[in-house]
């Protein structure tokens, strides 16, 4: 899609030295990264890596300490730019008690979405369409987590973060999702998933591998097989992160 | 500012209180039954019955007392008997059998006269007092017969109200204020809460909305429900409705029948101007609550020094001059002076009082709307 010698389109993306220190404890150390558009991102780390806040950087949430983003070149925060951009924080973050179209019509409200076209296209796209008139409240977990996407997609946004958007969600639901994601990055839009699970990696074009916020090794699912020689993309986050198979440090530090 | 998203948010709380049918119990139903409790107890305690005992009175006298007490008004009937001597009459009160006490002593024009109460309970025994004392200024006459002449009659007038004014005359217009200012409080607390814990605010801040435009859709959601609130409990206090005779049912009014001499739309005006500056205290407030438990704590911390201080019960001008500085900034001590101009007094925006206290909730209200904005953490404006 976006080979070498072909135009580069303007990034959707840009993350340039990006730093979030809260007090001595660096959430994010130095990030840069170029999204592209159209493309699937993963985010992978463990617990405590970093994901939730450079993803709220990008997102326009949180200050960064030092460094710079851009959504489609122009430099964040932008409330305006907000509008193009979709948010899909972990917690589920929708209205219990108001029905779940009344959840999609308020986003869409504050997003400039027109109305029920908007929120019909999502109903159907999460396949909740049975249920709109049902409160939230009433919802399996699985149908929350599908409502939570929805009310993140309403306004049709070009770029998507997903903070860990399969959390607690079943394996026939996990790839409902994944095939949604694959076809709005057909559609033309760039998605950032953040995940812990592995396994989901292979379903994204890039990875980029984060701990202790800093990408520690990035490219496709394929390349970092070969480049860590191994199969098992665990296995290459373990070697990456200079970690042995159990996850202790491969060179532990010699005690004087 | 968007005048879209400020109404999709004020929506959202319509919707929301939809369905939860008991904040919309706790914010419309809870103030009439407070209210009418008030009423209930208020008037309902002060219909009761005064048993008077006299001792060493001239014959006179005590046949003035009696007639007093069939003929004249005190909120109170009284049933007066004679003791045998001081003795017996103090013991009467003593065991029980009597409230007042009226000894006479000495005679001719030295007549010393002494009113005993049993003391252990100075407010009903105020009450009983008052209308004892309306009795003997009625009999009075009878002790001094000027030969050829009348003594001169006694009338009874007050400035506000009228005589016949009760403790809920007074009181009632100030609930009005007091029940916007708390429940919406609450809710708005609670409310905002559940945006800071539950994600939603989080997700809000991701979409353009402005935090002025989250304040103002918040104020004018929960305005709306303030105002429904205000306009019953107005209705509830000021009207009096008869209920004839359904079936085994008795006869009834409902409403408290309160006297007022004011325009209720000024009143209304007070109050809505306090729940606004409740809803933005209740949103400034949630920043220092992690459970809705914590803002319920909030209540005796935040609300009850108000209503102690805020002149409710106590006017201002007798607290301390600590308190009475404090009380000068809190909304609730401007709204009870304001409801009590308006409904009391009669006043409107012809008498300064009543224009100050506008301005001066106008004010704290925008205060608290900068203080509600400001504890919306967000990185762009």
């Amino acid at each position: 899609m976006t080979g070498p010698g072909a135009a580069t389109p303007t990034p959707a993306v840009e993350a340039v030295a990006l730093r979030k220190y809260f007090g001595p404890v660096h959430a994010v150390d130095g990030i840069d990264v170029t999204l592209a558009p159209g493309r699937i991102y993963g985010l992978l780390g463990p617990n405590g890596s970093g994901k939730t806040t450079f993803i709220r950087m990008l997102a326009g949430l949180a200050r960064p300490t030092s460094g710079q983003v851009r959504v489609l070149g122009t430099a964040m925060p932008n409330r305006p730019m907000l509008g193009r951009i979709g948010y899909m924080p972990q917690a589920e973050a929708i209205y219990p008690e108001l029905s779940v179209s009344e959840n999609l019509q308020f986003f869409a409200a504050l997003q400039g979405a027109r109305g029920e076209d908007a929120v019909g296209r999502v109903l159907a796209l999460t396949e909740l369409t049975d249920r709109r008139a049902s409160p939230a409240l009433e919802l399996s977990g699985g149908m929350r987590r599908r409502l939570s996407l929805a009310c993140t997609l309403v306004h049709e946004p070009p770029i998507v973060f997903l903070d860990e958007p399969t959390v607690g969600v079943d394996p026939a639901l996990r790839v409902q999702f994944w095939a949604h994601f694959r076809r709005l990055a057909q559609a033309g839009t760039t998605l950032l998933v953040a995940s812990h699970v592995m396994d989901e990696a292979d379903r994204c074009d890039d990875l980029l591998f984060i701990r202790s916020g800093q990408v520690i090794a990035r490219g496709s699912g394929a390349e970092l097989r070969a480049k860590a020689g191994t199969d098992n993309l665990e296995t290459a986050f373990l070697q990456f992160a200079g970690l042995d198979p159990e996850g202790r440090p491969l060179q532990p530090p010699v005690s004087a | 500012m968007s005048a879209r998203r400020v109404f999709a948010v004020a929506r959202r709380i319509a919707q929301g209180f939809r369905r939860d049918h008991r904040s919309l119990a706790l914010l419309i139903v809870a103030p009439l039954v407070v209210t009418a409790l008030l009423g209930w107890v208020l008037r309902g305690s002060t219909a009761g019955t005064v048993d008077l005992t006299v001792s060493g009175a001239p014959q006179p006298f005590v046949a003035a007392l009696r007639d007093a007490a069939t003929h004249t008004t005190t909120g109170l009937e009284v049933h007066i008997a004679t003791a045998a001597d001081d003795r017996a009459a103090r013991d009467a009160v003593k065991g029980g059998s009597a409230d007042v006490a009226l000894i006479f002593s000495g005679s001719g024009a030295h007549v010393g006269l002494t009113v005993v109460t049993e003391g252990s309970d100075p407010a009903s025994e105020g009450g009983q007092l008052g209308a004892v004392q309306q009795l003997i200024v009625a009999a009075a006459g009878s002790l001094l017969p000027v030969p050829g002449g009348h003594f001169p009659e006694i009338t009874r007038e007050t400035i506000y109200l009228s005589p016949h004014a009760d403790q809920l005359d007074a009181l009632a217009p100030v609930f009005l204020g007091l029940f916007a200012y708390l429940f919406v409080f609450i809710l708005t607390g609670i409310s905002f809460l559940r945006e800071r814990i539950g994600g939603t605010l989080e997700r809000l801040l991701a979409t353009p909305v402005t935090r002025a435009e989250i304040v103002l859709g918040y104020s004018l959601g929960f305005g709306f429900f303030a105002t429904i609130q205000v306009l019953l409990l107005t209705l509830f206090v000021l009207a009096r409705i008869e209920v004839p005779a359904i079936g085994p049912l008795p006869t009834f009014t409902i409403g408290l029948d309160v006297q007022t001499a004011g325009s209720p739309v000024f009143a209304f005006v007070v109050a809505l101007l306090l729940a606004i500056g409740a809803v933005n205290l209740g949103i400034f407030l949630s920043t220092f609550a992690r459970t809705e438990l914590q803002i319920v704590q909030f209540i005796p911390l935040v609300i009850v020094p108000q209503i102690l201080l805020g002149g409710v019960f106590w006017p201002v001008q007798r607290l301390p001059d600590v308190l009475q500085a404090v009380a000068h900034v809190l909304p609730i001590t401007y709204a009870v002076d304001a409801l009590r101009e308006v409904m009391l007094k009669g006043s409107d925006l012809g008498t300064a009082a009543v224009r100050a206290d506008l301005a001066v909730l106008a004010g704290i209200a925008i205060v608290f709307v900068v203080l509600a904005t400001g504890t919306i953490k967000r990185e762009v404006a």
